[in-house]
């Protein structure tokens, strides 16, 4: 029993983790209507310039954001010089997953041409661990859940408190409409970008901080993780992204406890399958059913 | 017969069948299969636990299921059927009403999700480290060592992607064919004109399945091995590259891109110097890759084959 | 900008008159807590071009979508030449007789304007996969009989030139056209046309008018859903206005606009 408490504890790292990921991801879908598959790839490369700040000697803390610096720049750039021109192309919604795959090709490759195949690790240090029972965290840890409550926390504030923020859900809502109504929309799109980016880098960093060490080729697995932790809250709400991950999180640490940790991805993964079929949009949002035009 | 030009013609003769399969589900009826290696792989898997003996050497170093030890043609038989039957549930529950990125990524999780399970469980397929030894096709006919048999098997395989070719276009140039591609164009229209959408789309799904199942038995037969690393899911995307560059909905395009793609362009960095740390090469292919499908997209979107416009001749009187 | 009290008109639903091709009865569905279309009950009558207009959010594209099968009715049901077609998916109304255009424009871009006919029809033995493996020699002769058909309806709207060009190359007029002539290479019985006007040259404009004069005369069904009330009253009769998702009157274009309920649902919504 006390197994899956730990689990459950381990479970919850991994979903303050997963939401600062998903919530970001989420909200590029919502305002641009495209799933980013190479979000997985800023991720890591975001933990990549973070690792190689940190190797210069600068603590992990402040490398967080360096990586979430480096995410809002890789981001932006890649949706002004490449998702959005496509997009204005016309392009359909499949070949944008097309553009996708092949942008998150392209990045990872030449991160691995520069970074090499190897494991590497953050100098860091854990801290002490506090118990509660069966209930196990390290410092480290609690500090990974208090930031992801902070930034969480610091989304909603925006979303829902900012001119900013209320800017934002009408684009998501319907684009055309907001910019008949005065809103900025292109440069909404940019800001969104730059702040869904910046939790990217974010949680690439973080990630990489809970898993130990880690290395390019991670950036696939990563992006599916989100993905499902996104669709299972439902598409596009920031808010079920944050369920979403709570759901994988638990998913993952419970399934590698009670089967083994092998299978963990294949529960989560299952899960995605699962939600994609028996309600494709997920638990909060709208999106997802009926069929796209072309 | 250099050993070396034979893995490429073969290779070749499953590449373009692979392509032209992939072709019918995406660039005809706009079915965007993301898993299709996944088939290729069954394929591949299925002929070979079917050719293969019980116990093999060393008292059963690998395992795996069956080991019917059949001769051929029943093991390629048999891949091009369990291909076919794998893709019947997958497409009925992708291809229901879901957006269509949506149903491409859940293609591609699919193809993840496979490879995590086969890896993982060693009694299946033997897992990570896969299955070898293989027995040669046409063994049972001649000795699988020397030239007359490497003539024999190029054949074959050429005889399939013919084949294969021959099945695709006369699909595709059929009313049949029209229809699919008018799904492709636009399916809410086509539904409105009494077509079954969703019914048209499983069954394209299947048949490019199965096709893909043929390919890999004649791949496998081959190499006379087969591993979780032949066919993670960037393969796919080779082969997605291979029909945007080839020519979308044009089987000779899809025919082409499989030269110039993964036969083409894995060969020609074959003869490039290595320079750098190892694997340095590899990364840069795929970031050519990468860069070539985006490159299409953008310059070049139907390819360097285009579909063919069809123009009909006068109607006979009467 | 929408009415903030319901439009206190009664909404009359046309049973007294002899039952239509089409029948529909207390259709109802709601949207996002909206009343969509509530209750609304119409006949329309074979041979003529029935109007179906209304304000913005009137209900019009609901309903529209509800008679062509996308969208399921919670409740209420739908006759069609007296078959409850309520739950009759949206192909196989096609199938029918029923057949439907679209707003945007829905033709296949890339297939060519005698390809877009073709592809419409559903008796060509060649639309099978056993069929088409079978080969020319199996569906040479539907095909042929197909082009032929296709060929006439091209040049009886004036296309002919147009054949090998693709759909997606044509004007926006010229698009909707082959729309048309797709929807009649199913010889329907009623169609359903979804503002087949919009953004159409107003040249253009007269010629689709003709034609669809032309296809009543010849004994087709239609329901019109148009904004352009030119069109409505040169076409129509009779006209149904819907408002706010309820159907506040029927007639000719001529004494509705007498209806005082009628122009102020118009004016405020």
């Amino acid at each position: 029993m006390s197994l899956y408490v730990a689990a459950f504890g381990f479970g919850l790292v991994i979903a303050a983790v997963i939401a600062i990921a998903a919530v970001g991801f989420t909200m590029q879908f919502a305002v641009t209507n495209m799933l980013n598959l190479a979000y997985g790839q800023v991720m890591i490369t975001s933990a990549f310039v973070a690792y190689a700040v940190n190797s210069a000697g600068v603590n992990i803390w402040i490398c967080l954001l360096v990586a979430a610096v480096s995410g809002s720049i890789l981001s932006v750039l890649l949706n002004r010089f490449l998702y959005a021109p496509f997009q204005r192309k016309g392009i359909p919604l499949v070949g944008m997953v097309i553009v996708s795959v092949a942008v998150s090709l392209v990045l990872s490759n030449i991160l691995l041409a520069i970074a090499g195949p190897d494991n590497v690790s953050y100098l860091q240090s854990s801290g002490p661990t506090y118990s509660l029972g069966s209930f196990q965290l390290t410092a480290a840890e609690i500090g990974i859940i208090a930031i992801s409550i902070v930034l969480m926390i610091g989304i909603h504030v925006i979303l829902v408190y900012t001119r900013l923020g209320r800017a934002m859900r009408a684009t998501a809502a319907n684009a055309s409409l907001a910019r008949n109504s005065g809103v900025p929309t292109v440069r909404i799109v940019d800001i969104v970008w730059l702040i869904t980016g910046g939790l990217c880098g974010v949680a690439g960093a973080v990630t990489s901080m809970n898993s130990g060490s880690f290395t390019v080729a991670d950036g696939s697995s990563l992006i599916i993780t989100v993905l499902a932790a996104a669709v299972v809250g439902g598409a596009g709400q920031p808010y079920g992204a944050m369920l979403g991950a709570l759901i994988i999180g638990e998913v993952t640490s419970l399934s590698a406890a009670a089967i083994s940790p092998e299978y963990e991805q294949v529960a989560a993964f299952g899960l995605l399958i699962a939600v994609l079929i028996f309600r494709p949009r997920g638990i909060l949002a709208r999106v997802g059913v009926g069929s796209s035009p072309k | 017969m250099s050993y070396y030009l034979v893995t490429i013609a073969v290779y070749f003769a499953v590449d373009a069948m692979a392509c032209v399969a992939l072709n019918l589900q995406f660039g005809v009826a706009g079915v965007i299969n993301f898993g299709f290696i996944l088939f290729q792989a069954t394929g591949a898997y299925v002929a070979a636990v079917l050719s293969l003996p019980k116990d093999t050497a060393h008292n059963g170093f690998q395992q795996y299921v069956l080991g019917l030890h059949l001769p051929f043609p029943y093991p390629w038989l048999a891949a091009i059927l369990v291909s076919g039957l794998l893709a019947l549930p997958i497409g009925l529950v992708v291809l229901r009403r879901l957006r269509n990125d949506l149903q491409a990524i859940s293609l591609i999780v699919t193809s993840v999700i496979a490879t995590l399970i086969v890896t993982n469980s060693t009694p299946f397929l033997n897992g990570a480290a896969g299955v070898a030894l293989v027995p040669a096709p046409f063994a049972g006919h001649m000795s699988p060592t020397g030239t007359p048999y490497e003539w024999l098997y190029i054949g074959v395989a050429f005889a399939c992607a013919v084949l294969v070719l021959l099945f695709a276009t006369r699909l595709t140039y059929s009313p049949y064919g029209r229809t699919l591609r008018a799904i492709r164009e636009n399916e809410d229209a086509a539904g409105a004109l009494g077509k079954h959408v969703y019914a048209r789309k499983v069954v394209i799904f299947v048949v490019g399945g199965a096709l893909g199942g043929l390919s890999g038995a004649v791949l496998v037969g081959y190499i006379g091995f087969w591993a979780p690393s032949a066919w993670l899911y960037p393969e796919t995307i080779i082969l997605v590259a291979a029909i945007i560059v080839g020519g979308r909905g044009n089987h000779l395009g899809a025919v082409l891109g499989a030269l110039l793609v993964p036969l083409g362009f894995e060969e020609v960095t074959r003869f490039i110097p290595q320079f750098g740390t190892s694997g340095l090469t590899p990364a840069i292919e795929w970031v050519v890759i990468g860069s070539l499908i985006l490159g299409f997209l953008w310059f070049r979107p139907r390819g360097v084959i285009p579909e063919t416009r069809r123009v009909f001749g006068p109607t006979r009187d009467g | 900008m929408s009415l903030d009290r319901p439009v206190t008109v009664s909404s009359s639903s046309p049973g007294a008159k002899a039952p239509g091709i089409l029948n529909t009865t207390a259709l109802r569905r709601g949207f996002e807590g909206v009343h969509a279309a509530d209750d609304v009950s119409i006949s329309v009558r074979p041979g003529r071009i029935t109007g179906l207009i209304g304000p913005n959010g009137a209900g019009k594209s609901t309903v529209l979508a509800m008679l062509a099968g996308t969208l399921a009715p919670e409740s209420g049901r739908i006759h069609f030449e007296g078959s409850d077609i309520t739950s009759m998916p949206a192909y196989r109304r096609a199938r029918i007789g029923l057949v439907r255009t679209f707003q945007m424009s829905a033709e296949f871009a890339r297939l060519t304007v005698l390809e877009n006919l073709l592809a419409a029809s559903q008796m060509n033995r060649g639309d099978s996969l056993f069929g088409a493996l079978l080969g020319r020699r199996y569906w040479g002769a539907d095909e042929d009989r197909l082009v032929a058909e296709a060929r006439a309806l091209l040049s009886r709207f004036g296309m002919t030139a147009k054949e090998s060009d693709y759909a997606g190359d044509l004007s926006g007029g010229q698009k909707r056209l082959v729309e048309v002539m797709r929807a009649l290479m199913l010889h329907p019985r009623m169609l359903l046309l979804d503002e087949p006007m919009a953004g159409v040259h107003p040249n253009v404009v007269h010629e689709i008018a003709d034609c669809l004069e032309s296809l009543r005369d010849g004994g087709l069904t239609i329901l019109l859903v148009e904004h352009e009330l030119p069109i409505v009253e040169r076409l129509c009769d009779p006209v149904i206005v819907m408002a706010q998702g309820r159907v506040i009157g029927e007639g000719t274009l001529s004494t509705l606009r007498l209806q005082p309920e009628i122009l102020e649902a118009y004016l405020v919504g």
